[in-house]
This record gives structure tokens, sequence and C-alpha cells, in this order.
């Protein structure tokens, strides 16, 4: 048997699982606040009690919503953008100058959470990855040849920016964070075009949803897929 | 929040077409002990698996196991959906997985034990169907292993 966490009512209501709590939350938060003990507790709690229930389907609601942080309260950013770097002349010099700038609080970061990091899913040094990635960018070319290192280094590099944007202690505003890392950092920008250039190319297009968030793009990025397409597209 | 409502409506509209039928009957399944003789594996659809282990590929319908003997705090994602918040995570693992929460629970005899072995998938760009096959050899692991319940975490 099962219970467990529905983030979208309206898709487990039309899916009907067997045993499904409703939580308020945002996306990529199902347990609602992290370090928080007793909030995760309740949370829990509630799905748990579903194992009780002799009929179902069973869809509940838990009433309390997570607390969050506006923009406006967010902790403030350590790095301020749009510096040094603007002067570099290429997308390679530009990505390299801002991970200087981010590198030390990635550091600072990664020892705060008691060096934990999510960084590392492609094994590669930042710096390596950053070049090859602007060097993509100034030679206007897609990583057609290498699709996988690609989905795995833009992931490495949005959470080495998201841990050195939040290293200091704090409550941050996870929209505050996303709207940083899109709109004022040279790794946003690059990512942003990298993503017209998938939408671009109709064999490649379903790559793009994957590259930017819809908030970032401001809109729809891309439909579902069948197992089978992204096997055809990378032949 | 996840509330329609309060969602731009390109936001609103791309989860609404992810609204879907039922896959087949429901699996619905009774089991008479109560909580503290239950037997609890957790499994995520966060893409979630350690830094040696094969990271998720862009459309993936392939497991990985998460024993309970693993240190969950070394555990990192490979999502493809770059729609969801990650700094949540970046900050606590048991937000999304929150086995060290059930082993408190397992302290205080709220259960009565975890699973050898835990299950992560990577939910996005695919769709339900593909991931039978790995979900009934999961299934099979879950049985062989004495589960009674599952706790389910998307992202």
């Amino acid at each position: 048997m099962t219970t467990g966490i529905s983030l979208i009512r309206e898709n487990a209501e039309s899916m009907q699982p067997p045993r499904s709590l409703w939580v308020p939350f945002p996306l990529g938060r199902p347990l609602g606040k992290p370090n928080d003990k007793a909030f995760q507790h309740r949370v829990i709690a509630a799905a748990l009690a579903l194992l009780e229930r002799t009929t179902g389907p069973v869809l509940e609601d838990y009433p309390e919503d997570a607390p969050t942080v506006s923009i406006e309260e967010s902790s403030a950013c350590p790095v301020s953008f749009g510096n040094t770097q603007a002067k570099a002349t290429t997308w390679a010099a530009r990505l390299i100058s801002e991970l200087t700038q981010m590198q030390p609080w990635y550091d600072f970061g990664k020892r705060r959470r008691n060096g934990r990091s999510l960084v590392g899913v492609t094994g590669e040094p930042m710096q390596t990855m950053l070049k090859k990635l602007g060097e993509l960018l100034d030679s206007d070319t897609l990583p057609t040849a290498e699709l996988k290192w690609f989905k795995l280094a833009i992931e490495d590099a949005k959470v080495f920016y998201i841990e050195a944007l939040t290293a200091q202690p704090g409550e941050y505003s996870a929209q505050a964070i996303e709207q940083i890392l899109w709109h004022e950092t040279h790794l946003g920008a690059g990512l942003r075009i990298f993503y017209e250039r998938f939408t671009a190319t109709p064999k490649l297009a379903i790559m793009a949803r994957m590259v930017a968030s819809r908030e970032a793009i401001g809109g729809f990025t891309g439909e579902e897929i069948e197992i089978n397409d992204i096997t055809k597209k990378e032949k | 929040m996840v509330r329609l409502t309060d969602l731009p409506e390109y936001e609103r509209d791309h989860l609404l077409e992810k609204n879907m039928p039922p896959l087949g009957p429901m699996p619905w399944s009774n089991n008479a002990k109560p909580l503290s003789a239950k037997r609890i594996a957790l499994i995520t659809t966060a893409g979630l698996h350690f830094r040696g282990d094969n990271a998720f590929d862009f459309a993936d319908p392939t497991f990985r196991p998460i024993s309970i003997d693993d240190d969950a705090n070394d555990l990192i994602m490979s999502h493809s959906s770059a729609n969801f918040d990650r700094s949540g995570f970046v900050e606590d693992v048991n937000l999304v997985f929150p086995i060290k929460r059930f082993k408190e629970l397992l302290a205080d005899k709220t259960i009565d034990s975890l699973a050898d072995v835990h299950y992560s998938f990577m939910g996005a760009g695919l769709m339900p169907k593909v991931y039978e096959k790995s979900a009934i050899q999961v299934a099979g692991l879950l049985k062989q292993d004495l589960v009674d319940a599952v706790f389910l975490t998307p992202v």
C-alpha cells in the first residue's frame, strides 16, 4: 500500500492514486520547509494517517501553509554582478570571471552546510565546464554530440550558483534566487541563449525545456515526450 | 505555494495538461497492521542518487537504490526539469527525502521498521506508462524486503 504527497491537487484528482495528501507547498518542497523538523513531522503524520483509511481513493488537503519568504524579505545575495566581468569580450571569459566571484561564496556555503553540496554530477571541475559552455556560446554552436554531458553540466552549474547565492545563513526567497540566477548572472543569460538555440533547432527542440525554466522564459517550454523520442533525436 | 490560482496562466495551463485519467483499476489494498507494526519504504521522484551512480538521463524511467545505511547527505540530484525549486533541497535533504524524519519515527516506535533499501526515480518528461517496467521491478523488491507501506514524495 502507498501514501504520498501531491503538489498539484488537480493532477492527483485526475489520476486518483489510492492515498494522497495534497500540500500547498512550492514545487521542489514536498515536506514544506527545510530544516524544520516539527513542520516536516506534521506533514508526514498527516500522510501516514491515510494508511488507516479502508476505502478510497483518498485525496486529503493539508491545512497548513509552509512559511515562505517574500522577495523583499529575502536575505541579501552576497555577490554583486555586472561589474568587472561585463568588460570581458567573450562568453568564456565572462563565465570564468563570474566563477571567480562565485567560488569563495560557494566554498563558504559548503562549509556552512557541513561539507554538503549537490555539485558533482559530472565529476568535472566547475572551471572546465563553464569554459566549455562559454566556448559553445562564443562559437554559436550546440553540443549535439555531447547532450548527456550538457544536461549534467548545466545542472551542476545551476546548483553551484544556487549554493553560492545562498551561502550565508538566512531565509531566502526561492523566487528571488531564481530571478538573480536567470536575470542577473552571465550563466542565466547564456542558458537563455542555449534555450533559444535548442528551440530553433527542430531535431533538438525537445531539449530546450531542461535548459531554462518556464519562469525564466516567461512561458511554455515544451511538451512531455515518449521514451523513444529522445533516443531518435540523439541519433 | 502551489495553488493554481496563484500561478501565471502559462504555468497553470502547463500543470493542468498533466491531468490524466487513472492508469487502470485502482490498486487499492488494506493492511490491518497498525502503523507501529508497519515496515516503511520511501520512494521519491526527485532524481536523487549518489555521486558514483549513473546520473539520470534527459528522459529516464530507471531507478536508483538508496540503502538505509547510506548517508543521505551525500545524495545529489540529476533531475531534468528546470521548473522546481532546488534551494530548499540544497539546505536539507529531508525536505525531499525525509529519511532522517523516518529514522526518528523508528526511534520513538511510531513505525516498526524501515526498508533496507529505498528508491529514487526521476519524474520528468515522460508519460506515466513508460515507468511500468521499473515500477513492477521495484514492487517486487519491496515485497522481498517485506515492506508494508510506501511513502511517496514528488518534487
